[in-house]
């Protein structure tokens, strides 16, 4: 094989600065967590708006899970040899980032003493309920693909790398339905949610990859090849063309409901909110900019230009979860169509706001670098990245 | 090799997690077979619309204040260990009152409703329930199992009708006194009106007329706004009602069937 994969010595003082430091977000994060469940109320939730970004984590951890996985398993099933350099790369991340998607569940739940109830009873009505076993099994999958590859085993890897695809869509799709199955708020039922999970899980998962390659490779001093780098850039910009595609014509047919006029008004024209925010950086930051920059010949081909489109699209992902999960929840819903109603007791009828607060985003920050720390510790581990990625090693 | 080893230990590791201790799980005990309840009863409540606002705008003529708890409220916090707490995003309420108006006429004239869980015959909270914590029972109740509950916060998400709180803290702080008849519930679950279960078992258990505390305030206020019953038996006075009049379901155009029916929208 000429693919030499190799792991790194680790011992500089520099990557012990780095492990040093992930594992102290990491800490923070969990420390965050005990302290708003210790003391109780540190979040910014309600009874109006019982998900949150912590809640969020879970389909934007699984997304650049599945993402990862997609990418890592081409070189598997159509057998591009090209991309095999990153497949064990990016298989190990899809490892690290479902961890960090099931502990996101684990910290966003009330009861987390009762956590394994979600696995001993199972509810077939309900998507979650099938999720927590895609979840696991999915775990699982990534796992043994990871240890064929170790082991080279040529065929058993293609068939790895097909059941894996297979199950991240599965996995995706029903994370999207979780939310757009949701027919008792007007803003969450969709059926463009789970395809548009895909879509965004692929350039999420894509776009944080280049810049993790990108970063490896600098700091490992191995080669790196642009014009390998290309071929994903093009997937990944014309991946997020469809994703803006798709955001477009779901937000025109919720425009389209006279019924639903206000609460779309409130959603795309008040710049007053979060909720806001979210869709405009969304489409500007995170879809606009990072696919001009791929696409623009000056910048398309610099490595450093794409690792930064990459970020700003993988962390503006987070956006679209925040922009799926809140709307719904901080827009009232009509219980009697035609009247107006406001509760003299609770926030029901009322526009209510969501801001989270500095706990809930060091939970997600820590759950962030928990994965790299994992992914740091692993270069040093086991043999993830080839000593060099260039065209002629790999196309022979 | 190395490295496959280590894979080995952390898939077997994954493994062991998952036979985790059991847990006890409350279950409810019927004496009768589920088909026979399901054949028999299946409770719900009637509101008189029109009742209830004029029993509203009288209580706050007389306080002054415009969130005044009437009777039916205040009945229901106290019943059922329904906490008090200042801040109002966190604050569970089982039974609440909510105001509504049309929105086209001008000066258009403002109804009271209260506001609690529907017991729907196809509730979405058990639809979407991850651990089948919330249940319906044969008798149309839907409730929730406290000790499976794993806080999750989906059947808020799903219920139409805002009636399910989550514990953000512990309703124990929230309370004064607590009434030993109904289960105390712990931060991080998700709780709601349950019909007044435990009235409705005991009176079963008797063979009385099953009376929630809410419906019991609502008369002895001198007001009988609520009815509740059992909606199969066709000489209770709620199947009387529903036939005669023309009930209204909250967003019945999602099927849920909810049985909290809405009567006298327009007034008398
Ligand atoms: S009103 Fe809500 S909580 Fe009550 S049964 Fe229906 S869906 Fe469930
Ligand atoms: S919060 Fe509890 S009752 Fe509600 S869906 Fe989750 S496990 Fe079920």
């Amino acid at each position: 094989m000429a693919v030499e994969f190799k792991k790194i010595e680790g011992d500089s003082i520099q990557y012990i600065a780095l492990v040093i430091i992930l594992a102290v977000v990491t800490g923070a994060g969990f420390y965050a967590y005990v302290l708003d469940h210790e003391i109780g109320g540190l979040n910014g939730l309600s009874n109006r708006v019982p998900w949150g970004i912590v809640n969020a984590g879970i389909p934007y951890f699984i997304g650049l899970s599945a993402g990862s996985l997609i990418v890592s398993a081409l070189a598997g099933v159509f057998n591009i040899k090209k991309y095999k350099v990153f497949s064990r790369i990016a298989a190990y991340m899809a490892a690290a980032w479902i961890i960090a998607a099931i502990l996101s569940i684990a910290l966003d739940i009330g009861k987390l003493y009762h956590f394994m109830n979600a696995v001993k009873y199972f509810n077939p009505t309900s998507i979650f309920s099938w999720n927590a076993f895609l979840y696991s099994s999915y775990f699982v999958i990534c796992s043994i693909y990871l240890l064929v590859q170790f082991e080279e085993m040529e065929r058993a890897t293609r068939f790895m790398a097909g059941l894996a695809v297979f199950w991240a869509v599965l996995v995706h799709s029903g994370t999207g339905a979780i939310y757009s199955f949701m027919y008792s708020k007007e803003l969450y039922h969709s059926a463009l949610t789970p395809p548009m999970f895909i879509v965004c899980a692929i350039t999420s998962g894509l776009g944080l990859l280049l810049a993790t390659l990108y970063f490896t490779f600098k700091f490992t001093n191995r080669e790196l090849d642009p014009s390998l780098i290309r071929g994903l850039g093009l997937i990944f910009a014309g991946l997020m063309m469809v994703l803006g595609y798709f955001l477009a014509v779901e937000g025109l047919e919720k425009g389209y409901i006279p019924g639903l006029h206000k609460a779309v008004q409130f959603v795309f024209l008040n710049p007053g909110t979060g909720v806001f925010w979210s869709f405009w950086l969304l489409v500007v930051f995170g879809i606009a900019i990072p696919t001009i920059i791929i696409l623009y010949p000056k910048t398309g081909y610099d490595l450093r230009w794409i690792s930064v489109a990459g970020i700003l699209h993988a962390a503006l992902v987070f956006a679209e979860r925040f922009y799926l999960i809140i709307p719904g929840q901080v827009f009232p819903e009509e219980y009697l169509p035609g009247y107006e109603l406001e509760s003299l007791h609770t926030l029901e009828g009322y526009v209510v706001s969501y801001t989270p607060t500095i706990f809930e985003w060091l939970q997600i920050i820590g759950l962030i670098a928990m994965v790299y720390l994992i992914f740091v510790v692993g270069v040093k581990l086991f043999a993830l990245i080839p000593e060099r990625a260039v065209e002629e090693v790999v196309e022979e | 090799m190395m490295s496959r080893r280590k894979f080995l230990i952390l898939t077997g590791a994954v493994a062991a997690g998952t036979i985790l201790p059991t847990q006890i799980s409350a279950k409810t005990q019927f004496v009768e077979a589920a088909e026979e309840i399901e054949a028999k009863r299946r409770w719900g409540m009637a509101v008189d619309v029109a009742k209830c606002t004029e029993c509203m705008e009288e209580l706050i003529a007389k306080t002054g204040n415009e969130k005044v708890k009437p009777p039916c409220v205040v009945a229901c916090d106290k019943e059922n260990n329904v906490p008090e707490f200042k801040e109002k995003r966190f604050d569970p309420q089982w039974m609440r009152i909510a105001k509504l108006k049309l929105e086209k006429p001008v000066n258009a004239k403002e109804f009271y409703i209260p506001l609690l869980c529907n017991h729907c015959e196809y509730p979405p909270c058990v639809q979407v329930c991850l651990t089948k914590a919330s249940f319906k029972r044969p008798d149309g109740i839907v409730e929730i199992d406290m000790h499976r509950c794993i806080g999750c916060r989906y059947c808020m998400i799903a219920c139409p009708y805002g009636a399910r709180s989550f514990n953000f803290l512990d309703p124990r702080e929230g309370l004064e006194e607590i009434n030993p008849k109904v289960q105390m519930r712990t931060e991080g679950v998700v709780e709601k009106c349950t019909f007044c279960v435990h009235r409705v078992d005991e009176a079963i258990a008797k063979g009385e007329e099953p009376v929630p505390a809410c419906v019991e305030a609502c008369h002895k206020f001198g007001k009988g706004a609520l009815v509740f019953g059992n909606v199969k038996d066709p000489n209770s006075e709620i199947a009387k009602i529903l036939r005669e009049n023309m009930p209204v379901q909250l967003r019945a155009n999602l099927g849920t069937d909810p049985h909290v029916f809405y009567l006298k929208l327009g007034g008398e």
